[in-house]
């Protein structure tokens, strides 16, 4: 660490390892929002949180469901920041960098996240039905031998392991990544640039492995009879397509707010939109090669996943799915003018947070109702979470300056043009 | 009617001579900007017929001429849905009446396992109908051109830029025209004839 960028104490390093240098930035790319950018949604997520709260003491069960969907749609906007940060620095992309700080920020919210999955932890027995021992017992009633075949890999002990496994390493790679962009923002130094890309290679290998793994332990097992192979890439579809519409969001509130003017240009949210386009293309190709492999194979233990979401009205949802996630937003967005139109593509991006959401309930919520159900706690679990997460992010945006404003291809990314 | 197609070939760059077999002017110019500036104040003067020629594509090129969005975007699309109704009658027909086959008991039609061949069939048809698109908008191929009468611009794929304002626009008048390329600092001037003949 450098003289001007030191280490937090301990108990901040939670929201930022760093102590802030937000008075050594720039001022064109300086914070200038009051608190109440990160203490309004703090307070909304604290309102939701406790209203979830009462749903752990009246129905634990649901609580858990609810929490997890929440829990779940949070970790894949970090896991979607981690992929976009590795692969700007690996491709040395130009465009992205005054942009990229958002994501940067992003993925320091992996600590936060671990501290937040311990109500999933505690849930475990509610949540995973292979955490039940009777079922690897052949002496008991509730012997499933389906179950009891997949024992080496779906017991308690190593699932916590890989759990911890996982943030380990996203912190890790996250920690590099965050505290070498903002020692470059106050003391540029030749060897950091590519020092980024390093980790960056490190961080892509260990991410697709853990990512795939970590969609499979925390989201695919709760239906343990049920595997898909591809189901890895279904959630980082889902979250490299999200942090498209994250990063434009946060990019227009704080140009909203007189921040970054002129810097961040149409050009660079054109750009999102095609990613944002791209990848709710690629989310839907992924999830129908699954969906289309289970119904030509027709095996009993892969197509239960889509028979229970197509019957007993589950069958509603998932219409919406497939329309709300997939075919509006392919019309809407597969124009340029759509692009380019700030208010109709910032809609664009509240609208597929709320689909990213939905999609998240469409796996979750079928494992614990057999009928189609709503829970208020789905709705309020995603806002306390999502509330509580995005007040940390916006405190952490507020510490350093808002763009890594030391960056070797900074001055390519403030005159690019899409032509 | 007549017009109207002049027009459209124009589009396409595609001049036809006026009298005395004038085509037009070439003009060079030393680099990328001088290039780009003179193609807007061309515009700015009120030509619509005229093109810029380069070794490189210049990044924005196409606002300086005010060429607008291509319409390009829409020949795609309707190649696409064009593969998309082809894929989804080919699927129905040859599954369902002309080749009706039991495949361990799967429907003789169904939307599932038609989607990846009506999924490539409107991306086939979708990219082809967008070159061909390209090449008709641009007016391409194209053999034959009066431009290639001038000796200077065979360096227009190595190291020399050049603007040509075509002699059927409206506006076009020889010396006028001329002096005004000259203000934009044009390297050097010719007018090309097109007789039609190898000279």
């Amino acid at each position: 660490m450098s003289e001007s960028v030191k280490r937090s104490n301990p108990l901040m390093w939670f929201l930022d390892p760093l102590t802030s240098t937000a008075s050594q930035s720039d001022p064109e790319y300086r914070y200038s929002w009051s608190k109440i950018a990160w203490m309004l949604p703090l307070a909304i997520g604290i309102l939701g949180l406790v209203v979830t709260a009462i749903g752990w003491a009246t129905n634990s069960e649901q609580f858990y469901y609810s929490y997890l969907i929440g829990w779940a749609f949070c970790l894949s906007i970090t896991i979607g920041a981690y992929f976009f940060v590795v692969i700007q620095h690996l491709t040395k992309a130009r465009w992205s960098v005054v942009i990229r700080r958002i994501p940067e920020a992003l993925i320091w919210s992996f600590p936060l996240l671990a501290v937040l999955s311990i109500p999933i932890l505690l849930g475990m027995h509610d949540l995973y039905h292979w955490t039940h021992h009777d079922l690897f017992d052949p002496a008991s009633a509730n012997y499933d031998p389906v179950i009891a075949g997949k024992e080496a890999y779906l017991n308690t002990p190593f699932f916590l392991a890989r759990f911890a496994f996982y943030f380990l390493s996203w912190t890790w790679i996250s920690y590099k990544l965050y505290t070498l962009s903002v020692r470059q923002d106050n003391d540029p130094h030749p060897e950091i640039a590519p020092k980024q890309r390093k980790y960056a290679a490190i961080g892509l290998a260990l991410g697709a492995i853990t990512t795939a793994f970590a969609a499979f332990d925390i989201l695919m097992s709760l239906d343990p009879h049920w595997f898909s192979t591809i189901f890895g890439i279904y959630f980082f579809a889902g979250s490299f397509m999200i942090i498209m519409a994250v990063m434009a969001l946060v990019s227009m509130m704080l140009q909203r707010k007189g921040m970054l003017t002129g810097l961040i240009k149409v050009d660079h949210y054109q750009d999102l939109g095609k990613f944002l386009f791209g990848f709710v293309v690629f989310w839907a190709y992924i999830g129908f090669s699954q969906y289309m492999l289970i119904w030509y194979g027709n095996l009993p233990e892969e197509t239960v996943f889509y028979r229970h979401r197509l019957e007993h009205g589950w069958g509603t949802m998932s219409a919406i799915l497939l329309i709300g996630h997939f075919i509006i937003p392919f019309i809407v967005l597969v124009g340029r003018w759509a692009k380019r139109n700030l208010a109709l593509f910032g809609f664009m991006c509240i609208y597929m947070l709320v689909m990213h959401w939905f999609d998240f309930y469409w796996i979750v919520a079928p494992v614990l109702h057999e009928h189609v159900a709503m829970s208020i706690y789905d709705v309020t679990g995603v806002i306390g979470l999502f509330g509580v997460y995005s007040a940390a992010f916006m405190y952490r945006l507020s510490r350093h300056a808002l763009v890594p404003q030391r960056d070797p291809r900074l001055h390519k990314s403030l005159s690019f043009t899409n032509t | 009617m007549l017009n109207q197609l002049t027009e459209v070939k124009a589009s396409m760059s595609i001049y036809e001579a006026q009298e005395e077999e004038v085509y037009g002017i070439l003009a060079e110019f030393s680099n990328p900007g001088t290039l780009l500036h003179a193609a807007q104040s061309v515009r700015e003067a009120g030509y619509s017929h005229f093109d810029t020629h380069s070794p490189f594509p210049i990044h924005g090129m196409d606002k300086a001429m005010g060429l607008g969005n291509s319409i390009i975007g829409w020949i795609t699309l309707c190649g696409g849905m064009a593969g998309l109704a082809l894929a989804t009658w080919m699927q129905w027909w040859m599954g369902k009446v002309d080749y009706a086959m039991n495949i361990s008991g799967k429907p003789f039609f169904a939307v599932e396992p038609s989607i990846p061949v009506m999924f490539e069939l409107t991306v086939l048809l979708a990219a082809l109908a967008t070159v061909a698109g390209m090449f008709a908008l641009n007016g391409l191929p194209r053999p034959y051109n009066p431009l290639f009468f001038s000796t200077e611009f065979l360096r227009v794929t190595d190291d020399a830029f050049f603007l040509h304002v075509a002699a059927s626009d409206e506006q076009f008048e020889s010396g006028t025209t001329t002096q005004m390329l000259q203000d934009l600092g044009a390297l050097h001037i010719e007018t090309i004839r097109d007789t039609g003949e190898e000279d």
